[in-house]
């Protein structure tokens, strides 16, 4: 198979919608001829090395948006309603791969890597991740809820000076979700939340990497701002289902279920937390 | 900058060729591919358990070399020393294209890189090559031989195809990427001679040179 891949000339292009957003296409993208439909419905570009698209059954559902705007939270009450619904459930998010997620919580710790090779590592736990993780799971008819995917990856690596096209070549092999939703909020809401949750605002969260401001608070709001703004960008290109982050909990929960009901072709049901979530559901 | 397969003599090369300028005084940088402490526990791990594929194999050896490029190879060039590279990305572009990384992706992976100023390919043909390695060394590991690919459950028949397969990705480079091509077959010390004739008429060395003494 690798040898099949191998042959494609390498003008199968992504099916780059080409927005205002793509400042220059790639040279290639004049070559680009027919694209191969097969492997575009799956992935962004080229198709991953030695996979075959046709045995996906499952669906992957994917969340985003930034610190404290209630990615975890939603991603939680959804795997327990659709698995009270009879689906299988299985959650990624990052730095959560067998291969490097622990090597980049030590990067960080230390903050001992450069930005492209942060960037590098993070492709390299998204990647170990898809093949390990989410691809059996979609070919086992799983319904994989992605706590973040590559928007958040891209997103940072283009506020940090590394080039778009760079970034969104690096993920042109990643699968394209059925559904991407963005939980919009504003970064003064999400301070508050995150500072809540722990009493404090992390390093990375608040950008400080960037020597944007020595003043956390700044930093924090300089830096979401920035990231938010690359979610704009994106959110047309990558069909992203937008929806307010600010809303309550429930509010927002049952939007997601809505939308996702028929993707997977079932009736919206009521849907009330278990005890066990319960404290949730604000 | 050298590339080559393994067992074309490359390696050694290098060194000579790095011992040449050290010992002429010249600010120089060495470095080896896959080298960089950062990313070396990962990479280690994924072998050992065989948990990398080629999309993951491809960007580890990315995040190494950008490492080592962020941190050593951009400053130093900034700096005016010479960077010595046992190979370069043009390793990855054979060697992951070898295992099925779609050419354009991994073009793009790259960069980043800086161009060299001299690229030297070692060409050695297949059979001096393989034999060189083979009864060099007791065993080849597992990625090594790209084992990974399920070519072969022969571990040296299998080291012999993945290596044509890269032999191949290099040739195919020798024009469009500049490559100064030099026969791996000769005796070590002719080829070292016309590498070091071809980097003293490409290179200004006295740019190199340590610093003069302010005065006689």
């Amino acid at each position: 198979m690798p040898d099949q891949e191998k042959e494609k000339p390498a003008a199968a292009a992504p099916p780059t919608e080409t927005t205002a957003v793509a400042p220059a296409p790639p040279v290639t993208a004049k070559t680009a001829a027919v694209t191969e439909e097969a492997s575009s419905q799956y992935f962004f570009g080229e198709p991953l090395v030695g996979f075959d698209p046709s045995e996906i059954t499952g669906s992957l559902i994917v969340i985003e948006g930034m610190d404290g705007s209630g990615r975890s939270t939603q991603i939680a009450l959804l795997q327990e309603w659709l698995e009270s619904e009879g689906f299988a459930v299985q959650t990624s998010g990052l730095r959560r791969s067998n291969l490097v997620g622990r090597d980049i919580d030590e990067l960080l710790a230390k903050n001992a890597a450069t930005r492209l090779t942060l960037a590098l590592m993070y492709a390299t736990d998204f990647f170990d991740q898809v093949e390990h993780r989410i691809l059996p799971a979609l070919r086992s008819g799983t319904i994989v809820l992605a706590d973040r995917f590559i928007f958040t990856l891209i997103a940072r690596g283009v506020v940090r000076g590394i080039n778009r096209d760079y970034m969104s070549g690096l993920y042109a092999m990643a699968l394209r979700p059925h559904l991407t939703f963005w939980l919009n909020v504003r970064p003064e809401t999400a301070f508050g939340r995150e500072f809540k949750k722990a009493q404090a605002i992390s390093y990375w969260e608040a950008g400080r990497d960037m020597s944007l401001s020595h003043d956390l608070y700044w930093s924090f709001i300089r830096y979401q701002t920035m990231i938010k703004r690359e979610f704009e960008v994106m959110a047309k290109k990558y069909n992203f289902l937008e929806l307010d982050g600010e809303a309550s909990v429930p509010a927002v929960n049952k939007q997601l279920r809505q939308r996702i009901s028929e993707q997977l072709g079932i009736r919206a049901t009521k849907y009330t937390p278990s005890a066990a979530l319960a404290h949730l559901w604000r | 900058m050298v590339e080559g397969t393994d067992g074309s003599g490359k390696s050694t090369q290098l060194y000579l060729l790095k011992r040449w300028l050290e010992i002429g005084g010249y600010r120089l940088h060495f470095t080896e591919w896959n080298s960089s402490p950062l990313v070396k526990s990962a990479t280690r791990r994924g072998k050992q358990r065989r948990l990398l594929t080629p999309t993951t194999f491809s960007l580890l050896h990315a995040a190494d070399f950008a490492d080592r490029c962020e941190r050593q190879i951009m400053p130093l060039l900034q700096g005016d020393y010479l960077v010595l590279a046992d190979r370069y990305i043009y390793t990855a572009f054979a060697r992951d294209a070898a295992r099925g990384c779609p050419a354009r992706w991994l073009r793009n992976l790259y960069r980043f890189a800086p161009i060299p100023d001299i690229t030297f390919y070692f060409r050695a043909p297949l059979d001096v090559a393989v034999h060189r390695i083979l009864s060099g060394r007791p065993k080849l590991k597992y990625y090594e031989a790209g084992m990974d690919l399920g070519m072969s459950y022969d571990r040296a028949e299998s080291f012999r195809l993945f290596q044509a397969r890269i032999l191949e990705g290099y040739d195919k480079m020798v024009d469009t990427d500049n490559f100064v091509v030099l026969d791996g077959t000769l005796p070590v010390n002719k080829l070292q001679k016309q590498m070091r004739d071809i980097v003293a008429s490409k290179i200004d060395l006295k740019r190199f040179a340590p610093h003069a003494p302010e005065s006689e």
